[in-house]
């Protein structure tokens, strides 16, 4: 998994590409725990996620939980495939998914 | 190099050394009592052989002037002889036995008063002596109280008188007297006066200086009462006596000297020469006199020899023993000094440091085996440690979560105790590697009513061990008291919100079924929803509609959902890990081919479904190995058995 990290103001994006699983979900908790001092509006750019487990919705519920605190989160470009799963769980509901 | 006296290896050569110092010093002293016997065996033998002749040749000449003076005495008793017939007849023996016996020099025949040749009174002494080419007779007197005459007349029989240089013949000589008896005119035996035989020892003198010794060794006479009276220094003759020749010439020296020479009449005797150095000395006792040869070797000569054997016994071992220690001590320091690095290595291995170099030692001893031993040790150790630190936390957490996922949850209805005849239920579960969260369970609230559930703990390890462990409980608490899921999940999820800092949310489908009826009402926080075989063959996935997974979102509301089980029908109950499942192709085995599997079950039982559903599984997958656990639930509906 890779992670591109731009910033623009208080605005940061991160364009994960590849799996986003029990292993490489750490590697995104570190990006994020401690490193969103002054981040308003975080994007989740996953036009290139190519799988996603639990621990990879956790590691986006962990996000969500810092940033209901400072600002907003949003989810673009999810693939149409892990949709469902986002609506199963009920994460729609909870993450801004555009 | 530094010796360390407590060491392996100084000890090991201190012992060695002790043993070797005890062997070579036995060795030497017994060597050195050997040679010291050898040598003296080899004087006394030597002394013998220079001595024996010349002993001879003095034995010869004092038997004869013994003998002869015996004679002459026996003769002058009984023959009544003139003055002249006397004088006459001593000129004439004089002559004769100097034909033989050319050391005898003079006779005298002296008599005691009234014993003397008819017409002489008072005393009378003639003297024959031999002078230039001729014999002569002249007078003496005042031999009463001469000791020679004196010690005749009271012992009564021959004695040889201590040497001494003559008043007539100024040479060395030495007498033997002996006494003349006359009968009376009674035919009584009396004292008629004393017949000396003056015999000169001025042969010694040519005899010793000739005498062939080695090592510098010489020849010595000694009178009776041990007066030097032949010598090589002409000097100390007649005026030194033994006491010269003897270490601080004391007399307990020479009492012992006295005491050897009468008990062993010839031996070797250790005391110093006249000029106080340290001699060994042969002597014999003569027979026909009481006189003593001595062979004197000086002690430097004879001593040189044996010194010299000693002295090269003494650098061979000395040698030997300083080859010896150098040996052992090399060896033991060589043997040593590895062991010392394997302990400085075994300490800091000990600290951690694998990067400790270990002496490479190629030999096939001992040492060399314990530093094979010791590299091996530390590869495995290292390898070990290193294989400890990957697995860490990830691969013993994970085994701790397994034991737990597979220990915990009853594994069949007999366990659980909620078994009857209204149903039939079997579950699955296959923790994977790296995942750990999922889990089933059924329970019953009461006779009637039977719970079935299957959830998904995201995340893994012991975190997710310990949240599905707690939401395990908390939902069975709940369940006592509710007999409605979708209350049980709001009051779970209010719950375990409060407690819930790592965001480990719970996917969970809960239902709750009527064994009376078949009617069952359930609820979804985020699960996929089960599907149902029925009696006739048809699948189909229950419309069940997801509510917010548990522990995402405070205060949600859960939504009561319900379906109706005929008897003979199967719900199938799974979570992620199955229809997630991939292939080498990255495919998943998804809802189709689930469905499609259920609906070729026939009419299995809930355990063989779960199994064929597995089969189906691992024949999509190959070898593909699976990140997330697999969880199965089969519960069939048996009916309500008709009531007699």
């Amino acid at each position: 998994m890779e992670i591109v990290k731009t910033r623009k103001d208080v605005t940061m994006t991160l364009a994960i590409e590849g799996r986003l699983d029990s292993l490489t979900s750490p590697q995104l908790e570190a990006e994020i725990v401690g490193k969103l001092d002054g981040v308003a509006h975080l994007i989740f750019d996953l036009s290139k996620l190519e799988f996603i487990s639990s621990s990879g919705l956790r590691a986006l519920l962990l996000t969500q939980k810092i940033m209901d605190k400072q600002g907003s989160m949003t989810i673009r470009n999810l693939p149409q495939e892990f949709r469902e799963y986002f609506d199963e769980v009920g994460f729609s509901r909870v993450m801004r998914i555009e | 190099m530094k010796i360390n006296v407590h060491g392996l290896a100084f000890k090991q050569s201190m012992a060695v050394f002790a043993g070797i110092s005890i062997v070579f010093a036995a060795l030497f002293l017994f060597s050195n009592s050997q040679i010291q016997g050898k040598l003296s065996q080899m004087l006394l033998q030597k002394g013998e052989e220079v001595s024996r002749a010349n002993v001879a040749l003095i034995n010869k000449l004092f038997s004869s002037g013994r003998t002869f003076g015996e004679d002459v005495a026996y003769n002058i008793g009984n023959k009544k002889m003139s003055a002249a017939e006397l004088d006459d007849y001593l000129l004439r023996t004089l002559s004769g036995v100097r034909a033989t016996v050319p050391q005898v020099v003079a006779m005298v025949a002296a008599f005691e008063p009234g014993m003397a040749p008819k017409g002489i009174d008072g005393e009378y002494m003639r003297l024959a002596y031999f002078s230039g080419d001729s014999t002569t007779v002249i007078n003496g007197g005042n031999y009463h109280e001469k000791i020679w005459y004196k010690s005749t007349k009271d012992s009564l029989k021959g004695i040889w008188q201590e040497p001494f240089i003559g008043d007539f013949i100024k040479e060395p000589i030495v007498i033997f007297t002996t006494p003349i008896f006359r009968e009376d005119y009674n035919g009584e035996k009396k004292f008629a006066g004393v017949l000396c035989v003056d015999i000169s020892i001025a042969f010694l003198k040519d005899m010793i200086a000739n005498m062939p010794v080695s090592n510098d060794g010489y020849a010595v006479v000694l009178s009776a009462s041990n007066m030097i009276i032949a010598h090589p220094k002409n000097e100390l003759t007649f005026k030194a006596n033994f006491a010269s020749l003897s270490r601080n010439a004391s007399h307990k020296r020479l009492v012992e000297f006295e005491n050897a020479v009468h008990s062993m009449k010839n031996g070797l005797f250790l005391g110093s020469s006249v000029d106080g150095e340290d001699a060994a000395i042969y002597f014999t006792a003569m027979e026909s006199i009481d006189w003593t040869f001595l062979i004197v070797w000086p002690a430097h000569k004879f001593m040189e020899e044996q010194r010299s054997v000693s002295h090269m016994y003494a650098w061979i071992t000395f040698g030997g023993y300083a080859i010896v220690f150098v040996l052992i001590l090399v060896i033991t320091f060589r043997a040593s000094r590895p062991l010392k690095s394997l302990a400085v290595a075994a300490d800091k291995l000990g600290e951690g440091d694998f990067s400790v170099t270990i002496p490479d030692l190629t030999g096939r001893d001992e040492v060399s085996q314990l530093a094979g031993a010791f590299k091996k040790m530390r590869t495995s150790l290292q390898t070990f440690i290193e294989t400890q630190k990957d697995m860490d936390r990830s691969k013993r957490d994970l085994e701790f979560s397994r034991g737990i996922q597979l220990g915990i949850l009853s594994k069949n209805e007999m366990e659980e105790g909620c078994g009857d005849n209204r149903h039939a239920l079997a579950p699955f579960l296959l923790p994977a590697q790296n995942a750990g969260g999922d889990y089933y369970d059924f329970f019953k609230l009461d006779d009637d009513h039977l719970a079935v559930l299957v959830a998904d703990v995201a995340g893994k390890g012991i975190p997710a061990t310990l949240v599905m462990l707690v939401s395990r409980v908390v939902i069975r608490t709940l369940a006592l008291h509710h007999t409605s899921v979708a209350e049980i999940f709001n009051e779970t999820n209010d719950g375990l919100m409060s407690h819930n800092r790592d965001q480990l949310f719970v996917t969970a489908w809960m239902g709750i079924l009527d064994l009376r009826n078949g009617h069952m009402e359930f609820a979804s926080a985020g699960h996929k929803a089960p599907a149902i075989l029925r009696k006739d063959g048809s699948v189909s996935f229950v419309n069940s509609v997801p509510d917010i997974a548990l522990v995402v979102k405070e205060d949600c509301t859960y939504n009561a959902q319900t379906l109706d089980l005929n008897p003979g029908d199967t719900l199938f109950m799974y979570t992620d890990g199955v229809t997630g499942a991939r292939n080498a192709d990255g495919e998943t085995f998804g809802k189709d081919n689930l469905l499609r599997a259920l609906a070729d079950c026939g009419d299995r039982a809930p355990a063989e479904i779960n199994s064929f559903v597995k089969e189906r599984l691992d024949h999509f997958t190959g070898d593909v190995r699976q990140l997330d656990d697999m969880a199965m639930l089969s519960v069939r509906y048996d009916g309500a058995p008709e009531k007699a």
